[in-house]
């Protein structure tokens, strides 16, 4: 059961790496920003509907008001908030304002639970 | 303690598969690679790289419990059981624990990590003053185990293409030499989207250095002077 030649294995199963909280965000802001990425065309239409008239206004806000659909749109908002505050994370640090390690952990974690209190509060807020 | 330990044999195995172990630490035992000598006596078909067994030499760089680290530098006290120890994460391996680090080793030799001076040879040595030394500090220490390059996801994706943290860590040990006269041959050849551009700021690299050095600030050390070089 020889491996055949140049077929080297490589570890690199995602799920049995420990990530260090800066890789969390960091994948977080790119999982927001394909989020947006699919988000945005709908968001657009959506807007142009709502701004019709008052009758397609209240049409699209019920249509919204469902809990499954208005917890998508909670997603979106979660996204939303984490891509800018990562984002704004990684301008600073580029130009190399937080950029210690220790100033880098505080801001990951700043940006993470940041972006989801936002996302719960608006889920509370829609769902209650 | 209970070890589990990724194995590989090119020559009898497909893929590669976990072994447990259970081996018992003696007096004076302190760190993983003594308790990885030990299961060596248990079974001697278990391959890895070791050397000074002090941090020096950077042979025994693995992932430890899902982190990259030296075995030498890692206590047995504080380690959570069982111990799960894989390769390098991205790196082909040779046998078990054991990488093939060549083209890690390319990306270092590509960016010409010696002295380059073209004026001519002083009758005695090239005299630093006291801060320009200082400006090697966090930098030459580097021992190249690799734990850094092989914890960072941009050059888990790119590897042939991304100099990764330890090389432009070197790179810029020798850009910041005040001895050296190649700064801007040396940033020509980082300044590319590949070589130097795909660090995303993640910082793996800082967190799981060995030394305690920071590869991503050398890094953004090297962003800085391309951006004053070209204004």
């Amino acid at each position: 059961m020889r491996a055949p030649p140049g077929s080297a294995p490589k570890f690199l199963n995602l799920s049995q790496i420990r990530f260090p909280i800066g890789a969390i965000a960091s994948i977080g802001h790119r999982i927001s920003g394909v989020l947006l990425l699919v988000a945005l065309p709908l968001l657009a239409l959506a807007l142009d509907r709502s701004l019709r008239s008052e009758a397609e206004f209240e049409a699209l806000r019920d249509l919204v008001s469902a809990p499954a659909r208005a917890l998508l749109l909670v997603v979106v908002v979660w996204a939303a908030s984490h891509h800018v505050l990562a984002g704004l994370r990684h301008l600073l640090m580029d130009a190399g304002i937080g950029s210690r390690l220790d100033q880098a952990r505080t801001s990951a974690w700043a940006a993470i639970i940041a972006a989801a209190v936002i996302a719960l509060a608006v889920a509370i807020r829609w769902l209650s | 303690m209970r070890i589990s330990i990724y194995r590989f044999n090119p020559e009898t195995d497909a893929k590669p598969r976990m072994q447990d172990y259970d081996v018992t630490p003696e007096a004076g035992d302190k760190k993983l690679l003594d308790a990885l000598m030990r299961l060596k006596t248990i079974d001697d078909s278990l391959s890895f790289r070791r050397s000074c067994r002090e941090g020096v030499c950077g042979s025994d760089a693995m992932n430890i419990n899902g982190r990259n680290g030296l075995a030498c530098l890692t206590s047995l006290a504080g380690l959570k059981e069982p111990v799960v120890l894989r390769p390098l994460p991205g790196f082909p391996v040779i046998r078990d624990l054991i990488v093939d680090m060549t083209q890690f080793f390319a990306h270092y030799n590509a960016i010409k990590p010696y002295l380059i001076n073209d004026e001519l040879t002083p009758e005695r040595e090239r005299l630093q003053t006291p801060e320009e030394r200082d400006r090697l500090n966090g930098l030459y220490e580097c021992i190249l185990c690799a734990c850094c390059s092989a914890f960072c996801p941009s050059y888990w994706w790119n590897p042939d293409k991304f100099v990764g943290p330890a090389g432009l860590l070197q790179a810029y040990r020798f850009i910041s030499d005040s001895r050296d006269t190649a700064t801007a041959e040396r940033l020509a050849y980082l300044d590319d989207v590949y070589r130097l551009y795909r660090c995303r700021t993640i910082m793996n690299c800082t967190e799981v250095c060995p030394k305690g050095l920071s590869p991503s600030h050398a890094i953004e050390r090297i962003r800085l002077a391309l951006v004053r070089e070209s204004s």
